[in-house]
This record gives structure tokens, C-alpha cells and sequence, in this order.
């Protein structure tokens, strides 16, 4: 470890702890694509295979043979589907806890930020008996509402503290002019929280986009998720490493880059935001 | 038996329908009896396994004949109960049953599934050549029937083999493979065991494979059981002990971490030549004859399981296909049509060249078929004789199975003796047993 | 990656967010109707109650019953039956042990190595490779839980796996990691710390930025130490970051299922059989619905006392 009295390590120090940074990060990432592209054999292959005949069949075979497309599908569908209910629902709320006075705010806010907390596991066992009776198993709108239990809580947290920022002067000028609250929340203060509706827009996303459990219990065939989808190929009878990193690529790759460039706009956002 | 005589009794009654119907029904053919129920789709659930593959070959012909499509939904061994389950309780599509042998009791109390004589006994649908009586009656019994009534037609079929690498036995100086377990453990084992490669493995992962291919295996070639004439725990008796005794000093002779090897990793160990034998279900055959998937092809010897001192108890393991409860009557009909093709004498031939394993008796007495598929002599031989009851079939195997599952895992680790687990399996599968009424006399002692 | 310097910024609402919003309300409270707040909020308050509220009092229902979705005729009430059975269940107990047994080795190691990460990245100079290394923490995060245990499982393989030929490079036999209890437990705190170290160092970045220049400048200019430095100057900038840090990582180890499932199952025996998958094999692979809901009940009331006590104690003055 660093001496403790030297301010700084030296330059050579830096760029080596930064490289180990990067090879950290990435290096899984790249294990991944490699294995995707090596066929079954030299996937099993002791030790295993840096430099090989490259093969894209894994991916051809699950998206052709496997209907990972389809699925890929339906995680878009779900995601973007609840991420704008999560918005549309928890906007106006976020913007009442900001603004409004009331009995038990705490505790509600306390309650919105708690089901972030619990664990699927908790809902899962009766979330599926209800659908069931309901016969809604294996449907896009089941995941779409429970993704709202965590989506919800993201957006309300992120977006209470934005509408906090947003100086009140400009409210209050409204009101005098006669604005109703609607007016207000819709064309004052929405436009100018838009940094933190785009953060908790982004951080839904990907949550849902990422989700396992429930796409596990609640979908079989129409609904099924890409995630649910990856984790179907593991099977103890053979280990498809190529198939299921193919899958595992198609999944990672788009909310990656999602990240990355949301990450970009984000700082225009973030410091637009920041100027209070 | 009972079982084999209910069976025959069915056949018989079969037949006699068949004899009473009228004149037109001798013309029974598969385009006919299909045509009310043409554009039915029925829902099934495959497996990833290579018996499924084979038929997923043959469907086209069968759909093209029948106009009834079969909608497939493939998941990896681990779901298939979970699923089925969760569709069967929540009223869902599925139209066919796929059956493990340890989930017909529960399928069958629950009334999920139909017994086959509604269909046998109907002589638009049966086929007259369908002749239960040609699968193997150890297999029928065991994979299709519960309490004497025949509800699926075995159709993935398993029987534990030794699967070995004779250049490695040759090189130490065997001739052929061992015939009992302890000439396994004591001789094989220490001559085969050097140079970081290992006499033996046995996969031994905590899921189904811990219960069924580990646990149980050694249990019954030493005259050990899980249950004994009350139902009522034999795993702390002298024969369950010397069994589940026998693995703990086995697994010196294992690679080490054998509690995470599952299936793939144990046939990858022997395919990569890594130990000398193994003892695996029949259908991984062409996994291992495979030069793609491994390299000792040329090596590769196929046995029976090692006899123990309670005679030879191989591992017994498949899947029928039954129809489904749920389904609506044409939803019905077109299951079992279906099933009764997929599984009958006739196409076993097409079957078994595509991978699958038939459980027809007739197809492995038709010549060349040994020498095309070298493990079909030593299956032929496991399924002479064995123990429907490998694991019980009744409705609580899957909870205990969860429990053999945990248990027997952590005596393999040593985190407790085989006299403390095999108490804490008693304890807590009499617990399940008793609530579910057997030891009351509201249940018939049936596995 | 910017969208972490929010969830810094949202620790700070926290701690906000339990005083009464009064002093700060600018609006008249009284000339809000209660009919336009009820618009406001009722909405959402609706969707979480019937998504998230009904399923747990049905979840508190079927705990007192004897549930077993293979054996619905046999359903009956049994009281508290199914609670005695999980108070008395050593096996529960093991996997909440385990459950936080990863939590307090794997959070302070996170908290350690993202420290130093961001402090790092907050030197000046390097700015070419700095930004790599931004860009580059975020991809952990961003991964798929469920694709990062399956990473982990090639990875990590006792033969396949590229871990043990990099280890072989240095000289070091080849470990099993997933294969021996200890190690596979070791695997997964270290996989946990892998994917989420990147996520603590982007937020304790991100409050490093708050920090004023002048004040910083100031203070290197007295004193050469670094720790000095981060302790008195920085420290108090990080505490926003740092709350948000323990409750989420807090909450999403209590929640862990994805990466563990997908790796190792709960596996080899029971050596990573974390709360979620226990109760999950409970519910979905022994079929015994109550005795899983009595778990999942248990769960979330410890859920719900650690969330209050992190949220107390990080509402006092900082």
C-alpha cells in the first residue's frame, strides 16, 4: 500500500493501477465475446483457447433455432412499457412529496423507497398465484406492473430530490398569476426536472431490462425475457459455454452501450440540473 | 406381478374392443383416426437432450399425416417439474404430461394426467398394433404406471451403464471392466488412481442428479432402501450404511469437488480421458462416441452398472409421455396420438438411429442393431430385472428429494457423518411422510 | 456514469427527505387542495399498493396455511405452523448467515477499493486514460446479473475456465473454485465485489467533484498527507455517496439471487445458498408455498427494520 505521508504515487504507479483498472473492468467482458464466438469443442478445450477459428454459428443457432430474438423482443417491450409507466406514475408523485405538505409524508415516502428493498423472492410466490388465477401467466403486462415495484421507488427517489432543486421563486410567480398545480407541475417544473426524469428513466431501463426472477417465474414461451431466456440453456446434461455466452452478448451488449451514451448526454443534464 | 398382469389385462381388453368393433376399424391407419382432430395443436414440454432432438426430427411426418401440430416448448431438465407443475395448478396449455418416473405419483394422485385405457379402449384412436405388452415390462411399469394403472408411454428411456476407457484398464493391466463395486473400489481404484487422473467419477451435484445418480446408486446393490415395509425411514440400517459408507470411501478415487459435477462434467471427465470410468446414463452413448464431443472413441467400453452384494441395481431412469387432464377431448385425442406414435413399434427403429433410446423390446431383437448401437446389450440386460422404486415415485419425492438432495451432499463433504445424515434424511422424510397421511392409513403404502 | 453523481445526490435528499419539508415550502400549504395532492400522489399510491401490497397480505395468508402447491387437498390452516418451523430450521438460519456473512465481507471491501479508485481518477493529469477508466467501470454495472454468474461459471471452471490458466501463468495450481464449498463462497463475494466496486468508486467520484477547488487547494497546500486530506476536507462530501452506497448495496445483497443462482445454484452442498435461493427452492422446487412465504415474511421484516435503522442513523447531522 501507499505510504501514507506522500501525497501522491508517482506517474508510472498511476498509469499501472489505471491499466489494472481497465484490464479489470473489461476483461470479463472480453472473455465473453470470445467465448461466443468458439464452437462447442473449443469451448471445452483444457486449457482454454486465446487464438482460434472463429465461429458465429452460436449466434446464428440462438437466434435462428432458440428464438432469442423473440425475446430480446420482449425485454425491449417490457422495459421501455414500464419504464414510461414508472414515469408517468411516479412524476406527479415525486413532485407532491417535493412540493406539498401533508400528514404522513414521511411515512409514505419511507414506503415508496422500502419496496426498492424487498427482495422478488418476497412477491414472487404470491405475485404468481394471483396472476395465475387471473390466467395472466406467461403475458407482457404482468412483468410490466411488477417491475413497477422497484421502477416506481427509483423514480420517486430521484425525481423527489430534482423537483427539490428546481428554485420555487418560479412556482410561486405562477401562482400568483392564478396556474393550477397541474399547470404548474406540467409546464414549469417538468421540463426544468427533465436531467432527473432522464437518470431515473435510464436506472429503470436497466433494472428491468436485467431483471431474472420474475421473468423466471412468471413467463414460460410468449413473455419470456432474455435473461430468462440465457439461464434456460443451462442445462447439467451439456455445457453449450458457446450458446449461452452468445445469448449472454446479444443481452449485454445493447444496455451497455445504452449506458454509455446515455452516460454522455447525462453530464450535459446532470450540470444543467446542478445550477440551481 | 400385479403391475405386469393389470398389463396384460389392458392389452387383452385392447384387444378385444378392438375385435367387437366394427368391420372398418381393422383398417385402422393414423391419417384416419386423425382426421376430426386435424388443426389441433397440442403443448408439450422437451427436454435439451438428445432423445428429444430425435424426435423433433421425426415430427414432420407425423404433423404432415395428421394436420395436428405439436407445439414444443424445450427447458433444461432442472424447470421441467417446476413448470409442468405451476401449468398443471394454474390450468395452463400444456396437453401432454412429460413424466420423469420419480413425478408420476404426483401426477397421478393429482389427477393431472389420464390413464391410458380411455384412449386403449377407444378403437378410433388406439392403434391395433400398439402392443404394450412389447416394452420392456420393468420399464412400462416403472416410467408410465402408478398403482397398477398405466397413464404414459415411456419415450426418453434410461438405464445407468458403466461406461469405461478400455486403454486406460488395459494399460493397468484389466482385461474388461469390474464386476462388482467393491472390485471397483479395491482394486480398480488404487491401480487407476495416479498421475492426476482418477479411477472413478460420480457425478454428485446437489439437484436431481444428487438423489438419483449418487445417492440412490449406492444404496441398493448393498440391499439398502429408503423406505422399509412401514415407510418408515432404512437408511440408518446396516445395508443403507454400508452403501452410503462405500461412496465416502469411493471418492478417494474421484476427482476432487465431485459434489459439483453434474452430468456434462462427469461424461466430459471421461471424454477427455481424464478418469477411467464412470457410470452414466445410456443415452450419453453418443456423446461419448462422438470424436467431437470425445477423445477416447476409440477406447470407449460400455458395461452394465457394477453388481453389489444385493445383486445388480442399476440406476433407473426415464420419461413417459401421458396426456394431460387439462386438455379439452380433441386436445386429448390428438396427445395421444402423438404419444402413441412417437412411441410405437414401428418407428423405434427411426427413433434409436436418430439418438433416441426406445424402450421396444422388439427393435433390439431386430439384427444389426447391436452392433450399430454397441450399448444396446449391456441396456438389454439392466432392464431384465431392477427396482421401479430406485427412488420412490410417489407424490412426495420432489419434496424429498430436496432433502436427500441437501443431506446427502454434506455427508460427501464430511460435514456430518453417514449415520447423522442418513437420521436427519430419516427424520425429516418421515416428517413429510407423516403429513402426508401414510403412517394414518389415510394412504396406501405405494412407491 | 454520470447517472451515479444523482445517486450521490439523492443519499443527500435522504437525509433530507425525514425533516418536514416546512421551512423549505414556499407554496401555501393550505391553498393546496387536498383533492389536487390526492391527484398528485393517489395514482402511484394505487399501482404500488395493488402491485406491491396485495401480494404481500396474500403472502402473510399463505404463510399460516399448510400450502403445498403439489397437494392443494390437502390446504388448512395451521397458525403460526409454518413461522415455528422456520424459527426452529437451522437451514434458514445457515442461509442468513450466509447472506451477511457476504454482506459485511464484501461491502467494506467495495467501499475500500472504490475509495481508492475514485481518488485516484480524481488526480490530476492522465486525462486520456482517465476517461478509459470511467468508461470502463461502467460496463460491470451495467452487465446483467444473471449473465454474470454465467460469466463466472466459464470463467471459474476447474478445467475450462481462463482463471486457473492465468493463475498457471504465475505459477499457481490450478484452484477449484467452484467445486470446494469454501472457494465457491469466496468466488461469489469476490465475483459481488467485482461488479459493483466500479458502481461504489463512479459515486464516491462523483462527490469527489463536489468538493470546491479552493477549499481542496487550501488544504494540499498545508499538509502533504493524503489521508489528511480525504479525512477532513473530502470525507465530509463522500458522506452523501457513502449512505447511498450501504442502503443499496445493503438491500441488493439481501436480494441477491441472479449472479449466485446462475453460477453455482446455491452450491457445491449448501455453501452459497443465500436467503433468496433457499427460499426460492422452497417455494418453486419443493412446491411448499407456506413454509416459503413464512421465510419470505421473515425475510422482509428484517428487510424493513435494517432499512429504518441505516435511514435513522444516516437522518442524524452529519
Amino acid at each position: 500500500m501507499r505510504d501514507r505521508t506522500t501525497s501522491t504515487p508517482s506517474l508510472a504507479a498511476q498509469v499501472l493501477l489505471l491499466a489494472a483498472i481497465i484490464v479489470f473492468c473489461l476483461f470479463p467482458f472480453y472473455w465473453m465475446v470470445l467465448t461466443s464466438l468458439k464452437s462447442q469443442l473449443v469451448a471445452l478445450q483444457t486449457p482454454p483457447a486465446w487464438i482460434f477459428d472463429v465461429t458465429f454459428s452460436n449466434y446464428t443457432e440462438v437466434l435462428f433455432d432458440n428464438n432469442v430474438g423473440r425475446s430480446l423482443v420482449n425485454s425491449l417491450i417490457i422495459a421501455v412499457v414500464t419504464t414510461a409507466f414508472a414515469l408517468l406514475l411516479g412524476a406527479p408523485a415525486a413532485y407532491a412529496l417535493a412540493r406539498f405538505e401533508f400528514r404522513g409524508k414521511k411515512e409514505l415516502w419511507f414506503w415508496f423507497i422500502t419496496n426498492r428493498m424487498v427482495s422478488p423472492i418476497v412477491l414472487a410466490l404470491p405475485f404468481f398465484l394471483i396472476v395465475r388465477s387471473f390466467g395472466m401467466l406467461d403475458t407482457h403486462i404482468v412483468l410490466i406492473l411488477i417491475y413497477l415495484t422497484f421502477n416506481l421507488p427509483i423514480v420517486i427517489w430521484i425525481c423527489t430530490d430534482q423537483f427539490r432543486s428546481i428554485p420555487r421563486e418560479i412556482d410561486e410567480a405562477a401562482v400568483l398569476e392564478g396556474a393550477s398545480q397541474w399547470r404548474i407541475f406540467r409546464s414549469l417544473c417538468l421540463p426544468l426536472a427533465a436531467p432527473g426524469l432522464a437518470v431515473s428513466a435510464i436506472f429503470s431501463f436497466i433494472f428491468s431490462w436485467n431483471e431474472l426472477m420474475y421473468a423466471l417465474v412468471l413467463t414460460r414461451n410468449q413473455a419470456k425475457t432474455a435473461p430468462a431466456m440465457a439461464v434456460s440453456f443451462m442445462e447439467g446434461y451439456s455445457l453449450p459455454y458457446g450458446k449461452i455466452m452468445a445469448t449472454s452478448t446479444l443481452i449485454v451488449v445493447p444496455v451497455i452501450i445504452f449506458a454509455l451514451i446515455a452516460s454522455k448526454q447525462l453530464v450535459r443534464g446532470l450540470t444543467m440540473g446542478a445550477v440551481k | 406381478m400385479t403391475i405386469r398382469s393389470t398389463l396384460t389385462a389392458l392389452a387383452a381388453s385392447a384387444a378385444m374392443s378392438l375385435a367387437l368393433a366394427p368391420a372398418g376399424a381393422s383398417a385402422w391407419s393414423l391419417e384416419e383416426a386423425a382426421k376430426p382432430y386435424a388443426g389441433t395443436t397440442v403443448d408439450v414440454v422437451f427436454l435439451l437432450r438428445p432423445g428429444y432432438e430425435a424426435a423433433k426430427q421425426m415430427l414432420p411426418e407425423f404433423e404432415e399425416k395428421t394436420g395436428i401440430t405439436v407445439n414444443i416448448t424445450e427447458m433444461p431438465y432442472e424447470n421441467a417439474l417446476g413448470e409442468q407443475v405451476r401449468d398443471f395448478v394454474a390450468g395452463g396449455d400444456l396437453d401432454i404430461a412429460l413424466i420423469d418416473l420419480v413425478w408420476i405419483g404426483n401426477f397421478a394422485e393429482n389427477g393431472w394426467i389420464v390413464p391410458a385405457d380411455k384412449f386403449i379402449n377407444d378403437p378410433q384412436l388406439a392403434d391395433p398394433d400398439l402392443d404394450l405388452d412389447d416394452f420392456f415390462p420393468l420399464v412400462l411399469n416403472a416410467f408410465g404406471a402408478w398403482d397398477g394403472t398405466v397413464y404414459g408411454l415411456p419415450f426418453d428411456n434410461y438405464s445407468g451403464l458403466l461406461f469405461y476407457n478400455r486403454c486406460m484398464l488395459e494399460e493397468a493391466g484389466f482385461d474388461g471392466p469390474p464386476e462388482t463395486w467393491t472390485e471397483l473400489k479395491d482394486v480398480y481404484g488404487p491401480a487407476l488412481t495416479k498421475d492426476g487422473k482418477y479411477a472413478f467419477a460420480l457425478q454428485s451435484k446437489r439437484n436431481e442428479t444428487q438423489s438419483a445418480d449418487s445417492f440412490a446408486r449406492v444404496l441398493w446393490p448393498f440391499g439398502g432402501s429408503f423406505l422399509d415395509e412401514n415407510f418408515r425411514s432404512n437408511l440408518l440400517s446396516e445395508e443403507s450404511q454400508a452403501g452410503l459408507k462405500f461412496r465416502q470411501e469411493l471418492m478417494q478415487y474421484m476427482p476432487e469437488g465431485i459434489v459439483a459435477y453434474d452430468h456434462a462434467e462427469t461424461v466430459n471427465a471421461l471424454a477427455q480421458g481424464d478418469v477411467a470410468m464412470i457410470t452414466e446414463w445410456s443415452s450419453f452413448y453418443p456423446t461419448l462416441a462422438n470424436p467431437q464431443t470425445s477423445a477416447i472413441v476409440d477406447c470407449l467400453g460400455v458395461a452394465p452398472e457394477p453388481a453389489g452384494p444385493a445383486g445388480r441395481k442399476p440406476a433407473l431412469g426415464g420419461f413417459s409421455l401421458a396426456v394431460a387432464a387439462q386438455a379439452d377431448e380433441n386436445e386429448q385425442a390428438a396427445a395421444w396420438l402423438f404419444i402413441q406414435w412417437i412411441t410405437s413399434k414401428e418407428n423405434a427403429k427411426r427413433y434409436l438411429d436418430l439418438g433416441g433410446v426406445p424402450a421396444r423390446q422388439s427393435v433390439y431383437q431386430m439384427e444389426g442393431v447391436a452392433e450399430e448401437h454397441p450399448f444396446v446389450p449391456a441396456l438389454v440386460e439392466s432392464w431384465q430385472e431392477g427396482v421401479p422404486e430406485f427412488r420412490p415415485r410417489f407424490a412426495e419425492w420432489p419434496q424429498i428429494t430436496e432433502i436427500v438432495q441437501e443431506w446427502g451432499t454434506k455427508m460427501m463433504l464430511g460435514e456430518v457423518s453417514t449415520e447423522e445424515g442418513a437420521r436427519e434424511i430419516g427424520e425429516r422424510m418421515e416428517a413429510v411422510l407423516e403429513e402426508a397421511g401414510y403412517y394414518s392409513g389415510n394412504k396406501p403404502l405405494i412407491q | 456514469m454520470q447517472a451515479t453523481q444523482d445517486i450521490g445526490r439523492n443519499a443527500a435528499a435522504l437525509q433530507r427527505g425525514g425533516r418536514p419539508a416546512a421551512e423549505e415550502a414556499i407554496i401555501d400549504v393550505n391553498r393546496v387542495r387536498a383533492g389536487t395532492k390526492l391527484g398528485f400522489l393517489g395514482p402511484a399510491v394505487f399501482a404500488l399498493a395493488a402491485i406491491g401490497l396485495a401480494p404481500l397480505i396474500f403472502a402473510i395468508w399463505t404463510s399460516l396455511y399448510n400450502y403445498n402447491l403439489t397437494k392443494l387437498a390437502n390446504m388448512r390452516f395451521i397458525g403460526l405452523g409454518n413461522y415455528a418451523a422456520v424459527f426452529t430450521d437451522p437451514v434458514f438460519w445457515q442461509a442468513m448467515g450466509r447472506t451477511f456473512t457476504m454482506l459485511v465481507i464484501a461491502l467494506p471491501v467495495q467501499i475500500a477499493l472504490g475509495m481508492g479508485i475514485a481518488l485516484l481518477l480524481h488526480q490530476p493529469g492522465l486525462g486520456f486514460l482517465k476517461t478509459l477508466a470511467r468508461l470502463s467501470l461502467v460496463i460491470p454495472m451495467a452487465t446483467t446479473y444473471a449473465v454474470v454468474g454465467l460469466l463466472g461459471q466459464v470463467m471459474f471452471n476447474l478445467k475450462y475456465g481462463v482463471v486457473n490458466q492465468l493463475l498457471g501463468f504465475i505459477g499457481i495450481d490450478a484452484v477449484n473454485w467452484l467445486g470446494v464449498p469454501a472457494y465457491a463462497f469466496a468466488t461469489i463475494i469476490f465475483w459481488d465485489i467485482w461488479q459493483w466496486t466500479p458502481f461504489c468508486a463512479l459515486v464516491f467520484l462523483a462527490g469527489l467533484t463536489t468538493v470546491p477547488m479552493e477549499i481542496e487547494e487550501a488544504a494540499r497546500l498545508e499538509t502533504k498527507s493524503w489521508w489528511t486530506v480525504l479525512r477532513h476536507i473530502q470525507l465530509p462530501f463522500l458522506v452523501p455517496g457513502l449512505t447511498a452506497v450501504l442502503i443499496l448495496r445493503t438491500a441488493d445483497t439481501l436480494k441477491q439471487f441472479d449472479m449466485v443462482f446462475t453460477m453455482t445454484r446455491g452450491g457445491p452442498g449448501s455453501s452459497t445458498e443465500l436467503i433468496s435461493l433457499l427460499i426460492q427452492r422452497i417455494g418453486f422446487r419443493a412446491f411448499d408455498q407456506g413454509l416459503a412465504s413464512a421465510q419470505a415474511v421473515v425475510l422482509l421484516v428484517i428487510t424493513i427494520v435494517l432499512s429504518r435503522l441505516y435511514i435513522r442513523i444516516f437522518y442524524r447531522e452529519v
